[in-house]
């Protein structure tokens, strides 16, 4: 399975907190593709769990590296503006 | 027969209703190992969850959208895949599912611990694994409030999902533990329930007797009538200027603006953290002279007091690496952070300068977290090396206090910050529900320690005055004046009532007031002998 990576920025005052990690959450189980979020150079974990996003206890300003399971680059691109959104606070 | 039981009032309506206690639900089973095997039990984790996200959904489409929201948040935890799989991790060590799902929910608080934005998702976490274990243990754990008439409900104190269950019978909420920023008291101040919280002994008001909820007298009287409710104070119009001058608390531009509308002669508390949590990198001399000077100049005329940078682990600035602490309150914060961020500071007062320059207004500058006079002179020689500022420190370390008539030719002015300094002085962490009752600021030995300050300032040729929370109470603020404080600073909101009740009172009025409040002896006393005099008037 192909899978592309992107960066996106957590602008949110708060960091990555209950609200946006439950978004994201939702998008990715309604996408149906497997979705890894993390800082760059760690393991990144799977997006179908708000507590282990949370626990990332990730700040404003940070920049995370998200890789999504897909052969579309289209819908991979879309998904990846979604979450982006979603870090905006 | 009426008897009396003291709290911290919310709300400044008064209500008469019968009580009705909420009954703490039973205690939850000890945590033990299953002899059925971990297929068994997570089935009956699984039925357990999905009982309880009924429940959750039940309870959501009865209310309000913004509650209905909160259980929506709710059911995404409780259903969290990797909070299931720690369960089964434990089930197949053989735990029965009860006790795997509250371990699961105790490591995920541990992870999440330590971060103030994740405190009440701990609790809801919490909340959700009392939730599930009663369920599978057959306890019934729901509020069972009345639908129609109208009660007063007592409880220990109500969580989100608690809160979330109140019928528009609840009239009036009475709460044994919480402080004034709680929960409990955070949505009954925004549904205007009338409620008192803090109460010892509530929770032996037998069910079904009548009670005076009475907010502002900060009491529940069982058995009084709405005409024994204390009326909120008033002050006649005298048309003077108040005692002392009242300054406004301002946070951001739009606090800047919010406050000039109002009767504030400048500002008594520019809190700067704000201007730096959206920022990733550590923003340059001149975007820094940009922010400040767009707020300096709407601000309130009169002087605008900056206090620099008062973050620490717990109110993290991204871009200076705060290590996580055991305590953040007692940890590197304020001033303490010129250790590691001495660029940071001087670039701050650096932009400051710069900004007054700009906008011709006068800058008083003040560093949070100062605990020693060595302190004070350094963070004032390094202000005045940077800028034309009257330059003062924040109170609020018991040490500092006690060091008032040191810090004569050092600094120009002090500023209390009662809320920490009342957190500091009784050791009493102001996040804890439990202990709301020893940062009430009438508490005996915060406002000694006040009169204390003001007096030894003056002596010493500083100036004073008290930006906490508690000059934005009206009858707190006269206190002040009569202590002999030189001004007060109240939020945005309270600016008006505060000037009010210092127009009202002239210098030997205060002082009156003042010499009774030293008097008494509890925090109830100190807030009654303020208020009589003030009835007085």
């Amino acid at each position: 399975m192909s899978a592309f990576e992107f960066t996106v920025n957590v602008i949110d005052p708060i960091g990555l907190h209950a609200r946006p990690a439950s978004q994201i959450v939702k998008l990715v189980k309604g996408s149906g593709v497997n979705v890894l979020i993390g800082r760059e150079g760690e393991n990144l974990v799977k997006a179908n769990s708000p507590l282990m996003l949370m626990a990332l206890k990730i700040k404003t300003g940070e920049t995370l590296k998200v890789s999504i399971e897909t052969p579309d680059e289209a819908h991979a691109a879309e998904l990846v503006a979604q979450v982006q959104e979603f870090l905006k606070g | 027969m009426s008897s009396v039981l003291s709290g911290m009032g919310v709300g400044l309506n008064a209500v008469v209703a019968e009580v009705f206690q909420v009954a703490p639900a039973a205690a939850l089973p000890a945590w033990a190992k299953s002899s059925a095997g971990a297929d068994a039990e997570s089935s009956v984790l699984k039925t357990a969850i999905a009982a309880v996200a009924a429940d959750l959904a039940r309870l959501a489409a009865s209310a309000d959208e913004t509650t209905a929201e909160i259980f929506e948040a709710l059911t995404f935890l409780l259903e969290d895949e990797s909070l299931f799989d720690m369960a089964t991790a434990h089930m197949d060590e053989g735990w029965a599912a009860g006790a795997a799902y509250g371990m699961a929910v105790n490591e995920f608080a541990e992870m999440l611990a330590g971060d103030a934005a994740f405190e009440e998702r701990i609790a809801d976490l919490q909340d959700l694994s009392k939730r599930v274990q009663a369920s599978i243990a057959g306890i019934h754990v729901g509020l069972d409030l009345p639908k129609s008439g109208a009660y007063v409900i007592v409880g220990e104190d109500f969580s989100p999902a608690d809160t979330a269950q109140f019928t528009p019978a609840v009239v009036g909420v009475i709460t044994v533990k919480g402080g004034p920023t709680s929960h409990t008291a955070i949505i009954c101040r925004s549904r205007s329930i009338p409620a008192v919280v803090s109460v010892a002994g509530a929770d032996e008001i037998a069910a079904g007797t009548s009670v005076l909820v009475d907010p502002v007298g900060d009491r529940v009287v069982v058995g009084g009538s709405l005409a024994d409710a204390t009326k909120p104070l008033e002050f006649a119009n005298t048309g003077r200027d108040p005692l002392v001058e009242v300054r406004a608390n301002i946070g951001s531009l739009e606090d800047a603006e919010a406050a000039a509308k109002t009767g504030a002669v400048g500002v008594g508390l520019f809190r700067t953290e704000l201007l730096y949590l959206n920022e990733s990198s550590q923003p340059s001399v001149e975007r820094q002279r940009d922010l400040y000077a767009s707020i300096l100049a709407a601000a309130p005329a009169g002087p605008i007091t900056v206090r620099t940078i008062d973050a620490g682990s717990d109110k993290p600035v991204p871009f200076l690496n705060m290590p996580e602490e055991e305590n953040p309150a007692l940890g590197v914060r304020g001033y303490r952070l010129i250790q590691d961020h001495r660029s940071f500071i001087e670039d701050q007062l650096k932009g400051l300068e710069a900004a007054r320059v700009a906008t011709g207004r006068e800058i008083w500058v003040m560093a949070p977290m100062i605990a020693t006079v060595q302190e004070a002179s350094e963070f004032a020689a390094l202000a005045r090396s940077i800028g034309s500022f009257k330059v003062g420190i924040m109170v609020e370390t018991p040490s500092i206090a006690a060091l008032v008539p040191d810090l004569e030719g050092i600094v120009d002015f002090v500023s209390v910050g009662t809320n920490d300094l009342s957190q500091y002085l009784f050791a009493a962490d102001r996040m804890n529900p439990s202990l709301g009752a020893l940062l009430n600021p009438w508490q005996p030995g915060l406002i000694r320690t006040l009169e204390r300050i003001a007096s030894q300032a003056k002596a010493a040729g500083i100036y004073s005055s008290v930006c906490g929370e508690s000059a934005s109470d009206p009858a707190f603020a006269v206190l002040l004046a009569g202590l002999g404080f030189s001004s007060v600073s109240a939020s945005r909101s309270q600016v008006d009532a505060v000037r009010a009740a210092l127009s009202a009172v002239d210098e030997s009025q205060a002082a009156a007031l003042a010499k009774s409040v030293l008097a008494a002896k509890s925090a109830e006393e100190t807030k009654s002998a303020a208020v009589a005099a003030l009835s007085a008037l």
